[in-house]
């Protein structure tokens, strides 16, 4: 389902979004060329597989290269060395509510974001009351998102983004999501989702929640694969390192 | 490959109709007059432009009617201009979500290029209006309706080509080179005065005409022009280059984006 051969994904932090005239023309009069030393590999040799069905969490460290993992995968980003190969259609539930539009109202934004999500006109509308139901936001369809707390727009975003029955689902840590009582629900949702035979990539900090619903660990640190294997027994390794 | 583009173009309609719309609410939301300022603000526009270049400047073009002969310019090359410009901060402000969400860059410039194009659209209503009201004294000249309108409908699809493709190539390059933000401003006024909008190219010395010429704006402008101002329908050849400006132009474009659009997760 997923096939991850050799991959390796390269940051140039020299650079930077500031590039700008001034520093053309001081690059072309100092001649001195970028140091190489500012390539800063977030992913190195990555290699593994992902059958149809499997649930895969991914641990380790904060700036271990989970998201980043999570992005080439995805096809957000383009690996700089090796192959991804993915055979089915992705549904990425990485960064919530990312293509909000917090002048537009809740009702606008289901359609926004589903389409940037890429559901089609006829599944949204099929699909609406599905949303606005589990968001529990309907009193507020009119408001624009601006006016929404973190919260509610969390809960939205979790709506929309959940009302599809996905092929891939890749989940990067969004689980606590809302109040408590929207944080029961949706992890229901988010194990109904994982239940019924979806090829599932799931990072969380939770040990415990992984070890719950994962049939396969892998612990990435420094942008290499520390562990890979039975759920438990990875866990229970980097609880140790981590702990010590 | 033609097959390819057509199934992207059917899959990501939706998401196009959406980012599209979304331009004009954001843009008339809470404004009372609302998609009304597009109509207005062209003939605001040129009733300005109309009193400094003909009444203060005594700008006239011999034979015609000197407003539609404004009007006409300005509309098309703020089109361009307007359609460009947003079209080349288009990719920029949308960085957060390309890098979190797998989406067709190239639909962030031509959502732009097609909002401004729309509201070109709602600009002829009262661009025909006065083309109307020539008839019935306004102006010294009247124009000259005839069945080579029907061709305007293919010059403007050319300039919407054309515009695409520029605004395909500022974008992408924008990512790379901040600066092209304030330097397209300049490049943008300068090309607005020497495209021969409030003036015509016969005021120009027979050496310059020839230079001015290449401006592929001037042959959108001119085209249509003859049209609605002279009666005549532009040459086959000519035609056929505007034609030819739209495609190749939007090719350039398309390629150079697609070559780089992988890059631009580095620069986020
Ligand atoms: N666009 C980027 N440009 C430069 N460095 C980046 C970029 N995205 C991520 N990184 C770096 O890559 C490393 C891994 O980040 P990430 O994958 O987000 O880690 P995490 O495991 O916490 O999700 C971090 O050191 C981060 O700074
Ligand atoms: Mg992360």
């Amino acid at each position: 389902m997923i096939r991850i051969e050799n991959v390796s994904m390269k940051f140039d932090l020299g650079i930077e979004k500031n590039f700008s005239l001034k520093e053309l023309l001081i690059s072309i009069f100092s001649k001195k060329k970028r140091n190489k030393k500012s390539d800063f590999w977030a992913l190195k040799d990555i290699s593994f597989n992902v059958d149809k069905g499997e649930v895969v969490g991914l641990i380790g460290s904060n700036g271990a290269g989970k998201s980043t993992l999570l992005k080439v995968v995805s096809g957000v980003m383009k690996p700089t060395k090796g192959k991804v190969i993915v055979n089915g259609v992705i549904s990425p539930m990485i960064e919530l509510g990312a293509g909000f539009d917090m002048e537009l109202t809740a009702r606008e934004n289901i359609y926004l974001n589903g389409a940037i999500l890429g559901y089609s006109k006829k599944f949204l509308e099929k699909k609406f009351e599905e949303i606005v139901e589990f968001s529990e936001l309907r009193d507020f369809l009119d408001v624009p998102v601006k006016n929404f707390s973190s919260g509610m727009t969390a809960k939205l975003a979790f709506s929309i983004a959940t009302v599809v029955d996905p092929e891939i689902l890749i989940v990067d840590e969004i689980l606590s999501v809302g109040d408590i009582k929207f944080q029961e629900k949706s992890k229901k949702k988010m194990e109904s989702m994982i239940g019924g035979g979806t090829t599932v990539l799931y990072v969380s900090h939770s040990l415990d929640a992984i070890k719950e619903i994962c049939t396969k660990v892998i612990w990435l640190e420094h942008g290499k694969i520390v562990m890979m294997g039975d759920a438990k027994k990875v866990c229970d390794a980097y609880y140790k390192v981590q702990m010590k | 490959m033609i097959k390819s583009i057509f199934i992207n173009f059917k899959k990501y309609w939706f998401l196009l109709t959406q980012l599209i719309s979304r331009d004009f609410k954001v843009k008339y939301k809470r404004s009372i007059l609302g998609v009304v300022w597009s109509l207005l603000y062209p003939i605001l526009m040129m009733s300005v432009m109309a009193i400094v270049f003909s009444q203060m400047f005594r700008f006239k073009v011999e034979g015609i009617n000197y407003l539609v002969y404004l009007m006409t310019g300005l509309i098309m090359f703020n089109y361009f201009s307007e359609a460009t410009t947003t079209a080349m901060t288009s990719v920029i402000s949308n960085f957060t979500l390309i890098n979190k969400v797998y989406i067709p860059k190239y639909i962030f410039p031509i959502a732009k290029c097609m909002f401004v194009g729309i509201n070109f659209v709602l600009t002829l209503i009262p661009w025909i209006g006065i083309i109307l009201l020539s008839y019935v004294g306004l102006g010294e000249y009247t124009c000259h309706i005839n069945w080579y309108y029907l061709l305007l409908p293919y010059i403007f699809f050319c300039m919407f080509l054309f515009t695409v493709g520029i605004g395909l190539l500022l974008s992408c390059i924008s990512v790379f080179f901040r600066d092209m933000l304030h330097i397209y401003g300049i490049v943008i006024t300068l090309w607005n005065y020497l495209t021969p909008v409030f003036y015509s190219i016969e005021i120009l010395p027979k050496k310059l005409q020839a230079l001015f010429e290449l401006n592929p704006l001037y042959q959108f402008l001119s085209s249509a022009r003859s049209i609605v101002l002279y009666g005549k329908c532009p040459s086959a050849l000519t035609l056929l280059i505007i034609g030819a400006i739209g495609i190749v132009t939007l090719a350039i474009g398309a390629l150079v984006f697609k070559k780089n659009q992988d890059k631009f997760v580095y620069y986020v």
